[in-house]
């Protein structure tokens, strides 16, 4: 994900490189300048709310128990530790970090899926595919609805997203 | 150069492209350049304007008055130059020109005469070619302005044999006849899926960026199921609503060209028709390409090509098309996290990605009922 100060810098630079150039009024480049430095002060105080990585990092952490639950159901003692101990050394540090480091564990333990005991395989696949699937499915709540018509077109349409 | 080759350069963080901006005086260049070309006395250049469509390429549409003697002639033109930074960096222009040098104009396939090229840096900065420029609109893969479908049912049942078409013509040119081998025959088998999925994997993991584990997963799978073809073709890698040019509507839509040929090579024809079925170009609708349901068109072309569409082999090519179209956007969001551009269009995918990852769940069919 892009840092919101980067996007932020990213939007000014394109006012003052792409946009302003071919901008003919002067109030319309005032309205930009003042788009600018509304931008400029924003992007230090901004950040990503806490609440999104709380969840990724909760259902990663489900997801990771539930595949040392079922290793420990087909025996396999040692692999659910391992696994465990990851979830547990994720747990310090701030919602990112927890959820970077849960992420990082649910891709290791999706790799070590053939190496499991049969029994063991497709409860423990099912436990990371909801994750997955509940990963996707968060992250696109947040999402407004696109404006690629507009922004290919270089034209608003009647019913512009971003008005609404 | 072959793409894997091209992948393999360094990335140059400061921009490939280091050539001073000569944007100014681009209409100027292009004159100068045309009459050197055309052997013409002179050339004069008006209308001169830079394209919104396309995230890949700069495109710039212009009309050439040209001057011999007492006689003087109109044409339109699109020039396309490499950008700045891009979706499908580090680019080369030379292979998609050679291929539409060779295929422009031709009856069926629909691609643009394309008759210049230059990768000197001193004409516009960076390279590019120039292309005759067709009749017609591009009709996006979005709902309209009112929140309709892109087509009308006539025109959607008019265009769609004529889009089939292009299709079957494209994949029925005899490359190696053309000239066309340089692309690189990747061979029998699955090398074709093979090939094919190491260039994207590759785009991906020169982005650096974190992988999200659907993204891992499915890399994996399409690792463990590459499908096998003996069949290969040229393959357009872009084929879908987007790059398509129409004239007229209803039963008078005439499909006048198809477009953007950047990721053209040889490779399973299947792949092409996936992505042209793809959830992503269906402009909000059910239909492949927001025409025909993919069932049918895939049943059309098979009909048209005397090819089987294999539904296994399609899968396989519908989640590999989710797969590239994220490694597109990871590109895009690696540019502009570098400060290589300055076209926030590049940003936009850093929250189309999630989009694509529900879609990626979709079409490996977690989310049943997602997908039409």
């Amino acid at each position: 994900m892009i840092p919101p100060e980067k996007l932020i810098d990213g939007a000014m630079r394109t006012l003052r490189e792409r946009v302003l150039p071919d901008v003919g009024s002067s109030f319309a480049r005032g309205q930009a300048y003042a788009v600018i430095d509304v931008l400029n002060n924003l992007r230090d105080r901004v950040e990503i709310k806490r609440a999104f990585a709380e969840a990724d990092a909760l259902a990663a952490s489900q997801a990771l128990d539930g595949v040392a639950a079922a290793l420990r159901e087909a025996g396999d003692a040692s692999a659910a530790a391992t696994l465990e101990a990851a979830v547990a050394e994720a747990a310090s540090g701030s919602p990112e970090a927890r959820a970077e480091a849960l992420r990082r564990s649910v891709i290791d333990a999706l790799a070590a899926l053939p190496d499991h005991p049969e029994a063991a395989r497709e409860p423990a696949r099912n436990a990371l595919r909801g994750y997955l699937v509940s990963q996707a499915i968060r992250d696109v709540a947040p999402l407004k609805p696109s404006m690629l018509s507009e922004i290919s077109r270089g034209e608003a349409s009647e019913t512009s997203p971003g008005e609404a | 150069m072959p793409l894997l080759e091209a992948l393999r350069r360094p990335c140059d963080p400061a921009g490939v492209n280091t050539a001073a901006p000569v944007d100014h005086d681009l209409a100027a260049r292009l004159e100068r350049f045309l009459a050197r070309e055309l052997g013409a006395d002179t050339v004069r250049v008006s209308g001169l304007d830079r394209s919104t469509e396309g995230f890949s390429q700069e495109s710039f549409t212009f009309t050439s008055e040209i001057r011999r003697g007492e006689e003087s002639e109109r044409r339109e033109w699109v020039a396309k130059r490499e950008p700045e930074a891009g979706l499908l960096e580090p680019y080369d222009l030379e292979p998609e020109f050679r291929v539409l040098h060779a295929l422009g104009g031709e009856p069926g396939i629909l691609a643009p005469r394309t008759p210049f090229f230059s990768a000197d840096p001193a004409l516009l900065g960076r390279s590019f070619y120039l292309m005759e420029r067709l009749e017609g609109r591009v009709p996006l893969p979005a709902p309209g302005a009112d929140g309709g479908p892109p087509f009308d049912d006539a025109t959607r049942e008019a265009l769609a044999p004529q889009v089939t078409g292009a299709l079957v013509a494209l994949h029925a040119v005899d490359w190696r006849a053309r000239g066309l081998d340089f692309l690189g025959d990747p061979g029998p088998g699955r090398a074709a899926a093979e090939c094919e999925l190491a260039v994207w994997k590759t785009r991906i993991e020169h982005t650096g960026l974190r992988l999200q584990p659907i993204l891992w997963d499915s890399l994996r799978w399409l690792e463990e199921n590459l499908p096998e073809t003996d069949e290969i073709t040229l393959v357009h890698g872009d084929f879908r609503l987007g790059n398509f040019l129409v004239t007229g509507s209803g039963a008078e839509a005439r499909l006048t060209g198809v477009l953007d040929w950047e990721l053209v090579r040889l490779g399973d024809p299947l792949e092409d028709l996936a992505w042209c079925s793809c959830a992503l170009w269906r402009g909000g609708t059910l239909f492949a390409g927001a025409m025909v349901s993919p069932e049918a068109f895939a049943a059309l072309y098979a009909e048209r090509a005397g090819r089987d569409a294999d539904p296994e082999r399609l899968h396989y090519y519908d989640v590999f098309s989710v797969v590239k179209m994220i490694a597109i956007m990871l590109t895009g969001t690696r540019a502009f996290l570098d400060g290589r551009t300055s076209d926030l269009r590049m940003a936009i995918f850093d929250h189309q990605l999630p989009f694509l990852y529900a879609l990626l769940a979709a079409t490996r069919g977690w989310l049943p009922g997602a997908l039409p």
